[in-house]
């Protein structure tokens, strides 16, 4: 990490000649800010490369391929084999004990539009950064939250502005963000407008679904109708959980807004920086004890939640009014209930209520329930009384010599990995395949 | 048909089911000699239709599987005898299998309970095998245009055990994975009824899943509906199924719900904790979560 103290807050300042738009008194802020966002993430284990580089105009170029060191016959092997042990061990270190997270999750993504947007320090501007990451970002999003859903309202010239409905089909969200020029900033950005835009349309949602803002801000002003601190306190009553991911500094409103509601702040320094910082928001938050226990016992019972799996009609049944849109169409769902006929899968029954879900997206949000156990490292073939020729999953042959890598820990000289409860060898590729893709172990089943 | 084309078949191999649909009591018998042999001529079809295409074939035995046959290696070093009336690649998958199958049953034995076949283990296999062939890595082949590289994988599924409810993560797993690496499964339901989970596997990877209704017909079911490549599917109207059951397994009496009661704590909670539960989904309000332990609010 880069040495930081008070001295270079002040060089910040004088190196930040590149916005030129910006006040003396903002930009001092603003040095101040990052200064202090940066000395905040020195204490709490940010992500590495946080660490390594602080401002981009600061950092030395870095080549990647330096860090790459061929042996001694000029293979890339060992250093290969080296960035995978890396991997294994950092799967090996994941927190074994049990959090207990959200999965239904309602998230509003609040993207600022605000003529501060086109600032040009994140290339090409920080709009157009913004639009791809958010992009990347709902994709993932989907794919680990498959029961989510994502709304997204814009800010600009004062205004909160919807831009796409509460949806839980990813196309609907990222078509709302393809569009450039519908998107274009302009104006003012209205913190408080656009919190209580998407305060209002989360507030229906039932109490065992987490309620999410996410703000992407990159403007260092707000100007706001009312009291900002009153659409705070209602957020906290609501217990919609705040995250600011700002481009620009620290405000002190976006950090009440994080703290208060036990969200996450962040100040992104670079363009691979933001990314870090948008894509911690990913995972399921770990729920806190105190903003939902809700009741005196400190382990909230459970409760049970009616959930119907729905019949999927053919497209060549004849066509009916569906109950969401009424539009005329021939495919859609059943509400195993009431049997309405619903467009897409989840939803909450518009007739009866019934929350719909097909089995697969419950089971797809299960996965990480079940992991399969890290495989066994082979480092010795002694003492093997019989040992199989091939991998167990892909039936690729095994080499019988140990590999000349230098060995470290977690790889195995033979390349073989074994299951501890089935005893099965399985090579490299696989192990990582089944960690990771499948989460079940070909010979156990499970 | 430009790019060859991958096929990995999975025979479920359950002695048992096997003997019941051999059964003359049934409308079509269907017995497993007729089964395999009528499966060989589709299998070589495949292994004809052009030169690269590759085979695998895995069997779903009882509490385990095996790999019957790949085309890539060999796993016997006994290459059958050359007969002038037979073509060598036909023969080689024809002995190939039919030997190894025989060996597996005659390894099998009097058992007092048969277990469960091994479908999942099968399926994870033929998705690791899958993997392999389609990112070779360094250590096998460097050249992006390798022609042994296959663009179009696919698993067919030959299935004649009902559901089991246990394996239900495991096969739902399995299909996200399959969609990860964007490979079609097809089901063919050769005896027994309809299987859930299966459908939908099929009906996720836009494959198709095919109840046999004319169980003599076989052949004719294969070759027409499982030979082409996905490719080719979308000129060729291939049928699909039209109905598909998106219902999951409660786990408090094994039954198949469409309105099941969710433990918002299970599905709301933990990643390492509960590893040797079950999917919290039940058929009637529980006092208790069997899965979490926790209290529950009956609504």
């Amino acid at each position: 990490m880069a040495p930081r103290n008070r001295d270079d807050n002040f060089m910040d300042v004088d190196s930040d000649s590149d916005i030129s738009l910006l006040g003396d008194v903002e930009r001092r802020g603003k040095g101040k800010g990052k200064g202090k966002a940066a000395d905040k993430r020195k204490k709490d284990k940010g992500k590495a490369k946080a660490k390594e580089q602080a401002y981009t105009w600061e950092a030395s170029y870095t080549r990647s391929w330096d860090t790459v060191q061929e042996d001694e016959a000029g293979s890339l092997q060992g250093a290969v084999e080296d960035l995978m042990a890396r991997g294994r061990r950092r799967r090996l270190l994941a927190p074994a004990a049990a959090i207990r997270r959200t999965i239904i999750r309602h998230l509003v993504l609040l993207l600022d539009l605000s003529a501060a947007m086109m600032d040009r320090d994140m290339r090409p501007t920080r709009f157009d950064l913004m639009l791809q990451y958010a992009r990347e970002f709902v994709v993932e999003w989907f794919d680990q939250n498959p029961l989510g859903q994502i709304g997204v309202v814009g800010m600009r010239a004062g205004i909160g502005e919807r831009i796409g409905e509460m949806s839980g089909n990813p196309q609907d969200v990222l078509k709302c963000l393809s569009d450039r020029t519908r998107l274009e900033p302009t104006g003012e950005p209205s913190l408080q407008n656009a919190i209580e835009m998407a305060r209002s349309s989360m507030s229906h949602l039932p109490t065992h679904s987490s309620r999410e803002i996410l703000i992407i801000f990159g403007s260092l002003t707000t100007c706001d109708p009312g009291n900002i601190h009153d659409t705070l306190d209602a957020c906290v009553k609501n217990k919609i959980r705040i995250s600011v991911v700002a481009l620009a500094a620290e405000m002190k409103i976006s950090r009440d807004l994080c703290d208060k509601t036990g969200g996450q702040f962040g100040v992104a320094m670079n363009e691979g920086h933001f990314k870090d910082i948008l894509f911690e928001l990913v995972p399921p938050p770990a729920q806190r004890a105190v903003a939902r226990a809700g009741g005196p016992g400190a382990n909230p019972a459970a409760d049970l939640m009616m959930m119907g799996f729905p019949t999927r009609l053919p497209d060549s049944s004849p066509p009916s009014l569906c109950a969401c849109h009424s539009d005329m169409k021939t495919e859609g769902f059943l509400c195993p209930r009431c049997m309405a006929k619903v467009c897409d899968v989840p939803t909450d029954c518009d007739i009866c209520g019934l929350m719909i879900v097909s089995s697969p997206h419950l089971a797809r949000s299960y996965h990480h329930l079940f992991p399969v156990k890290p495989y066994e490292t082979v480092t010795s073939m002694e003492g093997e009384s019989e040992t199989t020729p091939a991998c167990h999953a892909c039936a690729r042959i095994f080499s019988t010599s140990a590999s000349t890598a230098a060995a470290s820990e977690g790889i195995s000289l033979w390349g073989r990995y074994r299951c501890p409860d089935c005893h099965n060898d399985f090579c490299t590729e696989c192990d990582v395949f089944v960690h990771d893709v499948i989460h079940c172990c070909p010979g156990c089943g499970k | 048909m430009e790019k060859a084309s991958h096929l990995s078949v999975i025979i479920d191999l359950s002695p048992t089911q096997w003997h019941l649909s051999a059964q003359t009591s049934n409308q079509y018998p269907l017995s497993i000699e007729t089964f395999l042999s009528q499966l060989l001529a589709f299998l070589n079809a495949h292994i004809a239709s052009k030169h690269e295409n590759s085979l695998v074939i895995f069997g779903a035995l009882p509490g385990k599987s095996v790999l019957l046959y790949s085309s890539t290696e060999l796993l016997s070093d006994d290459v059958p005898s050359l007969d002038a009336n037979s073509y060598l690649p036909f023969k080689l998958v024809d002995s190939a299998v039919v030997q190894r199958i025989m060996n597996e049953f005659d390894a099998i034995g009097e058992l007092e309970e048969e277990p469960p076949c091994a479908l999942v283990g099968a399926v994870t296999k033929a998705l690791c095998y899958i993997n392999r062939i389609t990112h070779p890595s360094s250590t096998t082949a460097g050249v992006a245009e390798d022609p042994s590289i296959v663009h179009d994988p696919r698993i067919l599924i030959l299935s004649v055990s009902p559901d089991l409810s246990s394996s239900y993560i495991p096969i739902m797993n399995a299909i996200f994975s399959a969609q990860k690496l964007a490979l079609t499964i097809d089901v063919c339901k050769v005896y027994g009824p309809d299987t859930v989970f299966l459908q939908q596997a099929a009906h996720l990877t836009n494959g198709s899943y095919i109840y046999l209704e004319r169980r003599d017909a076989l052949l004719q079911y294969l070759i027409m509906s499982f030979l082409s490549p996905t490719s080719i599917r979308k000129i060729l109207a291939v049928p699909k199924q039209d109905k598909i059951d998106f219902r999951a397994a409660c786990f408090c009496h094994k039954n198949i719900v469409d309105i099941g009661f969710v433990c918002s704590v299970c599905l709301s909670s933990t990643h390492y904790l509960l590893l040797s539960c079950d999917l919290a989904v039940f058929c009637q309000p529980l006092p208790v979560c069997s899965t979490c332990r926790l209290a529950t609010l009956v609504p």
